[in-house]
């Protein structure tokens, strides 16, 4: 019945192997900076999410439903050829001359998981009795203060398992860089399955190192949790 | 180690779902004829070769009539099936189609993994870019260059250029948008796909193909590896064609002096 022969020799070693571990390195590359940065993005969107200041409010609140609402893919596509409609002359050229596939990637993908990352936190926020944000204020706090000190540090340690989920989900997202010529892992297996026509054992290959790389940040993140936040939990 | 007993068991799945999809008949012409249908691979964005026609919403092209025109022959109906450059091989091997017909072109690591019929259609890779940009293939050399996932342009150009930077997009129009706004300096396929993209362009002035050609591209169609009947009758019926004129037709209907292209055929369908 199958005609298909395996060769499972072509992806461990030689042209293929090597192409396959540089898609891997980008792919390292582009969920690092992704993970950093939305997070960082994601808890000032929450904080100005919760601010007093009306304006504030309302732009953090657009901002959340518009890049929650809209298919990932379409922001790809949004940042890397709708911009160049927006940006002038010199800024385009600037851009096509430094590697803006790359840019354009993490852009989207930053922002895209900042807007979910920014929900979970707050979601954490209201999980902390408010009398605790109004003594923090009696005592003489300011509201930002209030948050870091106070707030932020009890609501981040809740939000951690939430968090875990929107890291691995930008991890995973990150092989939609391909449809813009990014040369991560997803798009090496399929070069590998175009040279090679060994098409199971590239994406078999691609999974696996998927899988391993959800494993590694989820235990990483648990690690993180039981060892530095939570030690009296252990 | 309750983690690694999970992962072994998607894994296992992973395994079981790939064995359950093969299942492609070894006779193709028996089988097409049982089932009164002929199931085909094409483009549908790729004018003229195969792409959907805007007043009666089919999928028409080149491709399309030499698919028409061995259904006919075989007393069967056609239905066709939208691929990719990179979705039309494993579509084959699964049986989810009987025949490519999308622009396919002959190449010795394809040939181990299916047959091929004569070249039906004969061409060579050139590059679309902006005008007085590309003289001659140095021309190229470190810049980007963008074509499409899984085509033979891809692999050619990174043979012929190793120093440029090949950029592959998901389809030949997305490639040249990223060429009209300076993402890449050139893109790259077969001079009719070139020719069928540069004629639909708003601004097409401002682009031209340059006469720098970097491979012979023939076209073939491809059946399943062995499925001999088949790849027998497909040929004889091509010859056929070629006899009656009825290729020249084709060639001139989506390609000569009445259509936007002017292309003149410069070359016959024979048994290669």
């Amino acid at each position: 019945m199958l005609s298909y022969q395996f060769d499972w020799s072509i992806i461990t070693s030689g042209k293929y192997f090597e192409w396959l571990v540089s898609g891997l390195v980008l792919t390292l590359q582009i969920s690092t900076v992704g993970i950093i940065f939305s997070f960082i993005i994601g808890l000032l969107i929450a904080v100005m999410r919760m601010s007093y200041f009306r304006p504030v409010r309302w732009f953090a609140h657009a901002y959340l439903e518009f890049f929650r609402n809209t298919p990932l893919l379409v922001q790809i596509f949004f940042w890397y050829f709708g911009s160049y409609k927006l940006l002038p002359t010199v800024a385009n050229d600037w851009l096509n001359n430094n590697n803006f596939e790359f840019a354009a990637a993490v852009i989207a993908l930053t922002i895209y998981t900042s807007a979910f990352i920014a929900e979970d936190i707050r979601s954490g926020v209201l999980s902390i009795p408010k009398e605790q944000l109004e003594a923090a204020r009696s005592a003489g706090f300011s509201y930002l203060a209030a948050m870091q000190y106070i707030i932020l540090p009890q609501a981040v340690r809740i939000t951690v398992p939430p968090l875990v989920n929107q890291f691995l989900n930008l991890a995973k997202n990150s092989s939609l860089a391909m449809t813009i010529g990014v040369a991560e892992l997803t798009y090496q297996a399929r070069q590998v399955e175009s040279y090679s026509f060994k098409g199971f054992e590239a994406f078999t290959a691609a999974t696996l190192v998927y899988l391993v790389l959800s494993i590694i940040i989820t235990a990483l993140v648990h690690q993180y949790n039981v060892r530095i936040l939570n030690p009296h939990r252990a | 180690m309750k983690k690694m007993a999970t992962m072994l068991a998607a894994v296992a799945m992973f395994g079981l779902a790939g064995k359950a999809m093969a299942a492609a008949p070894a006779d193709t012409l028996a089988e097409v004829k049982k089932k009164g249908v002929l199931v085909a691979g094409v483009k549908d964005s790729l004018p003229p070769f195969g792409y959907i026609d805007e007043k009666s919403r089919q999928i028409v092209g080149y491709d399309i009539d030499f698919v028409n025109a061995i259904a006919r022959k075989l007393g069967v109906k056609v239905e066709l099936k939208p691929v990719t450059s990179a979705s039309r091989m494993p579509q084959l091997q699964e049986g989810h189609i009987d025949i490519i017909a999308a622009t396919m072109t002959k190449n010795p690591e394809r040939a181990k993994q299916i047959d091929f019929s004569h070249t039906y259609f004969f061409t060579g890779q050139k590059f679309i870019a902006r005008k007085g940009t590309v003289k001659k293939v140095s021309d190229l050399e470190g810049k980007k260059i963008g074509t499409a996932k899984g085509s033979t342009s891809e692999q050619n150009v990174r043979r012929a250029i190793v120093t440029a930077n090949v950029i592959s997009f998901d389809d030949y129009p997305q490639a040249f948008l990223a060429l009209q706004q300076g993402k890449v300096q050139a893109i790259t396929t077969d001079e009719a796909i070139l020719a069928g993209i540069l004629a639909k362009a708003p601004n097409k002035s401002q682009f031209e193909i340059p006469a720098v050609q970097i491979s012979d591209e023939p076209y073939g169609l491809g059946m399943r590896k062995g499925d001999k009947n088949f790849v027998d009758f497909v040929n004889r019926t091509l010859l056929e064609m070629e006899k009656s004129g009825e290729t020249k037709k084709i060639f001139n209907k989506w390609f000569g002096p009445s259509t936007q292209f002017h292309l003149k055929r410069n070359f016959a369908l024979t048994a290669d």
